[in-house]
């Protein structure tokens, strides 16, 4: 017995072939095609229905569901550079020609705006880096007791010098050794250590501000004459008025005073319990300037 | 056309919502670099710092330079493992972060000065001190992997060559050469110089 799917493929030819007959002739009977096949032989039939070429189709292969399209998929099939083929399909022509590009060195040189940011980054405008001998003609460092007396204004900016600066120095010493440009990194390097000296001292102001600022903050806080919250009024310092009667009073005073430095004498242990109840009045101005001291 | 004021004021903005969050004393160094020769004008390349973003780059530009930046590319550099001295240990360097932005404005660098604009680096002399240490550190390489240079791959060394040229001269000239000649019979050559001095007694 003879497998089914060998007679499948010729079985399938025989039924196109007499449905292309139905679709030539109008629409016959189902009987007579039925006439038709039996009495004629099947290859013939074969023949004349090839005309339409349906049974392509019908004798694929794959015919299960999802099978792959037989189209061809190759939009260049049969395009060949060698045998001079063209391309299959007609292109878009202008009569337009192309433009050229321009070479690099026809190029019109750009100009650099001479007020631009980033000049700031070089020394020279020439050659980036400077000299050594001008690297090293520089002065000393911003001290802190220099910066003791300057504002935050100033100092804010004198940072942001110091920053420029820095980048600066980098800028160069990038320049320098990638450039080859020769000797330098030591004064250089001296250069950018006044810098940062100075920076540090910048610090070390701010810093010192800070502390005294929160130690009279803290101070004021254990006062009964100050109201940090701003009072009734808003005024923040109510002074009692016993103090101000004893102010009138000079010769009581002088003579408190004066008993008061004997004893402080006479006493040298004494002298820290005094410190300890300071009047906020009477802090040290020396680390706390008045002009650059930051204000509620 | 616009007033002076009002152009002031459109200079002022930028075509960016800048960030917020102020800092008043940045302590970051960033370092502007030459472009490679075939980059366009536009472009600008930093080596910034390893916590510093796009964002931070183009304010701190825009800020503390007065240049506005289009876009900011960024990416970091690995560096190659390196030995602690001689024969310590093997450490990788710590990376080195880079941003390239579009200018607004084009910036372009000056050109790389030639030798005679380098005379304030003392050019010459470090070019021969960098040849010398590039040699030497490229001879104890080879020593160290033990490929020595054969005598006719290194060729007559210079000072060699000079040698012989003396000598030749020497030879060749009209009075030829003995173990006595150069030195002066008269003694004219030796020279006292501290014949006049007085030396201080318990110094002798």
């Amino acid at each position: 017995m003879a497998p089914s799917g060998v007679i499948r493929p010729s079985m399938g030819a025989v039924i196109g072939s007499c449905r292309s007959a139905q679709l030539a002739g109008g629409a016959p009977l189902r009987l007579a095609t039925r006439a038709t096949t039996a009495a004629r032989p099947s290859h013939l039939t074969s023949q004349r229905a090839a005309a339409l070429s349906t049974t392509a189709s019908l004798l694929k292969r794959h015919k299960y569901e999802g099978a792959r399209k037989t189209r061809d998929n190759n939009k260049h099939r049969g395009e060949s550079a060698v045998r001079r083929t063209g391309a299959r399909w007609r292109t878009s022509v202008d009569s337009e020609p192309l433009p050229k590009p321009v070479p690099r060195d026809e190029l019109p040189a750009v100009e650099t705006d001479p007020n631009h940011g980033l000049w700031d980054f070089f020394f020279d405008r020439e050659t980036v880096a400077q000299p050594p001998t001008r690297d090293a003609a520089h002065g000393r460092a911003w001290m802190v007791e220099e910066l003791r007396h300057k504002s935050w204004d100033d100092l804010h900016r004198l940072w942001w010098v110091c920053v420029k600066e820095r980048n600066r120095i980098a800028t160069a010493n990038w320049e320098r050794n990638k450039s080859e440009l020769g000797f330098g990194d030591v004064e250089s390097a001296e250069r950018d250590r006044q810098v940062r000296i100075t920076m540090r001292g910048i610090k070390h102001t701010l810093t010192e501000r800070f502390n005294a600022w929160e130690d009279a903050r803290k101070l004021a806080e254990t006062d009964p004459e100050i109201d940090l919250s701003g009072g009734e009024n808003g005024t923040i310092y109510t002074p009692a008025e016993y103090l101000e009667e004893e102010t009138f009073d000079e010769t009581e005073t002088l003579a408190a005073e004066e008993s008061e430095e004997k004893a402080a004498t006479e006493a040298q242990p004494a002298a820290p319990k005094a410190t300890a109840t300071l009047d906020p009045a009477e802090l040290p101005t020396s680390s706390k300037p008045e002009g650059a001291a930051p204000r509620l | 056309m616009a007033t002076p004021v009002a152009e002031a004021a459109a200079r002022a903005l930028p075509n960016f919502r800048t960030g917020a969050k102020q800092i008043f004393r940045p302590n970051h160094v960033i370092t502007f670099i030459r472009p490679k020769p075939k980059q366009p004008p536009n472009l600008a390349t930093f080596v910034v710092p390893l916590t510093f973003n796009k964002l931070d780059l183009r304010d701190y530009l825009f800020h503390a330079y007065n240049v506005e930046v289009l876009a900011v590319r960024s990416f970091i550099n690995e560096r190659a493992p390196i030995r602690d001295g001689d024969r310590g240990k093997w450490y990788r360097p710590r990376a080195q972060k880079m941003m390239i932005v579009e200018l607004a404005k084009a910036f372009v660098w000056p050109e790389v000065p030639d030798e005679a604009a380098r005379e304030g680096f003392d050019y010459d002399t470090w070019r021969r001190t960098a040849r010398a240490r590039d040699a030497h550190q490229q001879d104890m390489w080879n020593r160290q992997i033990g490929s020595i240079p054969l005598r006719t791959e290194v060729g007559v060394p210079s000072q060699r060559k000079v040698l012989r040229k003396q000598a030749a001269a020497i030879l060749n000239s009209e009075e030829g050469w003995s173990n006595r000649s150069g030195v002066q019979e008269d003694d004219s050559a030796w020279k006292e110089v501290e014949k006049d001095m007085e030396v201080p007694e318990g110094r002798q």
